[in-house]
């Protein structure tokens, strides 16, 4: 019957499009479920999330956790208790958006660059610069951090802010990224330009720069993300600073010894996050759409 | 295209010197870190580190682990991610809010979500009662061989909208008329599928495998939110060696198995690379 159904229509659909959208929407509701439910308990006093956080870690088998949805009573307490009162978590929260706000500048400086070299270009070494970076592409973090460490170490910049952000500025991933749209640009809009006699650098600046505006949008915000999640490096690269842990590595505790205030960190944790998303969101889809990804 | 221009050079300049400064000086100076043995004397030992490690038990427990969660995770997005945009595709141009809930979780970070997480698989919580009402036995989540659950459903969840716009955009380039084509031909859902779409998706598909493959053998964060800094045995990854190594300052250590598993690493994308470029021949 469907082949029936699509012999006549344009596209398969009919009926079947309603299982599809039921699938799409049961899908939908878990990717979004633990992020409203985590605003939702923002809202909850301290000492329900306490008493509610306590519950955990029975293991009696007639005993449930409740499942909450509303707070018995809507409360700011806890926006309160981490923004006014207690701003150790605040604190975090800076030292997250300070190394974020370092490394994407340090990238907006670097890569496109590069990756304009890259791509618009012919040299003599081109491919295999470009080789070199799909190598390092390749290798976890397991393995970079070990030459990261080495320079960082003889140049004295272990356990200072430096060592977080640094490194990040010649993230591999995001040069492919950006060379791979820039190679898809048609040759007709540089030669325009160069028949009126601007340069290499006018060239990068006034036309393909803004040209990329899509590709460089989803690479901050792929970058933004892969920022405000930081673990990995300033748990090695800061192990003994403490007081420069951005709050994604804090958590952990933060949930260990449940204060009751742990809801609203994770909320004002995910609301610049949301920023970027909405903002962003056109971007990402119309950047992955025009790069040539393979 | 520009051709011989000496000023490409000056646009390499920054991104270059801070790649061989932090990355490709230390990694070739490294090989020679690996070969000595890290005393006053820094005496050359030759393979000696290497036989150690791949008799260190630690080392060993730690690759197995991450390996098996970067064998589960990468083909699980990538099956998902394919399955999804297939269904998202065949609502075109409607399902936007599908698609863009989908991707939400990618700019989330995982870290805020860690609570959720615990509440959720906790043994009396939401996702224990779902388990029981589909008539298995309650589940200690947060324990054991079973804390890989929660773990690799957070990888998930964060990673699959990504892959979803990848495949999506892949099948949307697809042109219209050849389908058209094969319905007048008298071809069915399956042979559309198989005839047209995977052959047309082979490049994407080989990316996506490897930029999930890649993401998910640096698996450590998802460990370290849900197990803690000092995790059961059974989710005890290379990231974990490697930490608890670098803090007893044990370079040599560090730096071999980086070494070791960097190898294994390229040996595995470049077998998938040879895959990919028969499967494309033979498809073509």
């Amino acid at each position: 019957m469907k082949r029936q159904a699509s012999k006549i229509e344009y596209r398969p659909g009919g009926s079947s499009k309603w299982l599809t959208r039921g699938l799409l929407m049961g899908l939908a509701t878990l990717m979004l479920i633990p992020v409203i439910v985590t605003f939702l308990y923002s809202f909850f006093s301290p000492e329900e999330i306490k008493a509610f956080m306590q519950t955990r870690g029975s293991f009696d088998a007639d005993k449930w956790m409740e499942v909450k949805l509303s707070p018995m009573l809507f409360s700011l307490t806890q926006y309160y208790e981490i923004l006014i009162r207690d701003t150790s978590i605040l604190r975090m929260f800076v030292n997250s958006a300070f190394y974020t706000v370092m490394i994407l500048l340090g990238q907006a400086a670097v890569i496109p660059m590069m990756a304009y070299g890259l791509s618009r270009f012919r040299f003599r070494g081109r491919d295999a610069i470009f080789f070199v970076i799909i190598m390092l592409m390749l290798l976890p973090f397991q393995v970079t951090m070990v030459p990261n460490v080495l320079t960082l170490r003889s140049i004295g910049l272990l356990n200072t802010v430096w060592a977080v952000i640094l490194p990040m500025w010649f993230a591999p991933f995001y040069i492919f990224l950006i060379r791979q749209f820039m190679l898809g640009l048609p040759n007709e809009l540089l030669e325009a330009a160069q028949v009126d006699g601007a340069g290499t650098f006018r060239c990068y600046w006034h036309i393909v720069l803004p040209v990329c505006r899509p590709i460089i949008g989803a690479a901050v915000a792929l970058s933004f993300a892969d920022c405000w999640n930081l673990v990995e490096q300033p748990m090695t690269y800061l192990s003994q600073k403490m007081e420069l842990q951005p709050l994604s590595v804090m958590f952990n505790q933060l949930a260990a010894s449940s204060s009751g205030i742990e809801f609203a960190g994770a909320a004002i944790y995910m609301l610049p996050a949301l920023f970027i998303y909405l903002y962003f969101l056109k971007d990402i889809l119309a950047g992955v759409q025009l790069t040539e990804l393979k | 295209m520009f051709t011989k221009k000496k000023s490409v050079w000056l646009f390499l300049m920054p991104g270059g010197l801070g790649l061989m400064l932090f990355y490709i000086v230390p990694f070739i100076g490294g090989i020679w870190y690996s070969l000595t043995d890290g005393s006053y004397r820094n005496a050359f030992v030759g393979l000696k580190n290497y036989i150690d490690i791949w008799q260190n038990p630690m080392y060993l427990l730690g690759l197995k682990n991450t390996m098996l969660l970067s064998l589960i995770c990468a083909p699980l997005v990538w099956v998902l991610s394919f399955a999804i945009a297939s269904l998202l595709n065949r609502l075109r141009p409607q399902g936007a809010f599908f698609r863009n809930s989908v991707l939400l979780p990618y700019l989330m970070p995982s870290s805020a979500m860690l609570l959720i997480w615990l509440v959720a698989f906790d043994y009396g919580g939401v996702v224990n009662r779902l388990w029981v009402a589909l008539g298995f036995g309650r589940v200690m989540w947060l324990q054991g061989a079973a804390l890989r659950a929660p773990i690799i459903l957070l990888f998930v969840w964060k990673n699959l909208g990504f892959a979803v716009i990848i495949f999506l955009a892949a099948l949307q380039a697809i042109p219209e008329p050849l389908y058209d084509f094969a319905r007048l031909e008298g071809a069915g859902f399956f042979r559309q599928t198989f005839g047209i779409t995977l052959p047309m998706i082979v490049p994407t598909a080989f990316l996506v495998i490897i930029l999930e493959w890649i993401n998910a053998f640096k698996i450590f964060k998802e460990v370290y939110f849900i197990g803690g800094a000092y995790p059961d045995e059974a989710v005890y990854t290379l990231q974990n060696y490697m930490n608890n190594m670098y803090g007893k300052l044990n370079y040599q250590n560090v730096t071999t198995a980086a070494y070791s598993f960097a190898l294994i690493v390229f040996m595995l994308f470049g077998a998938l690379f040879l895959t990919q470029r028969q499967l494309l021949k033979r498809l073509t």
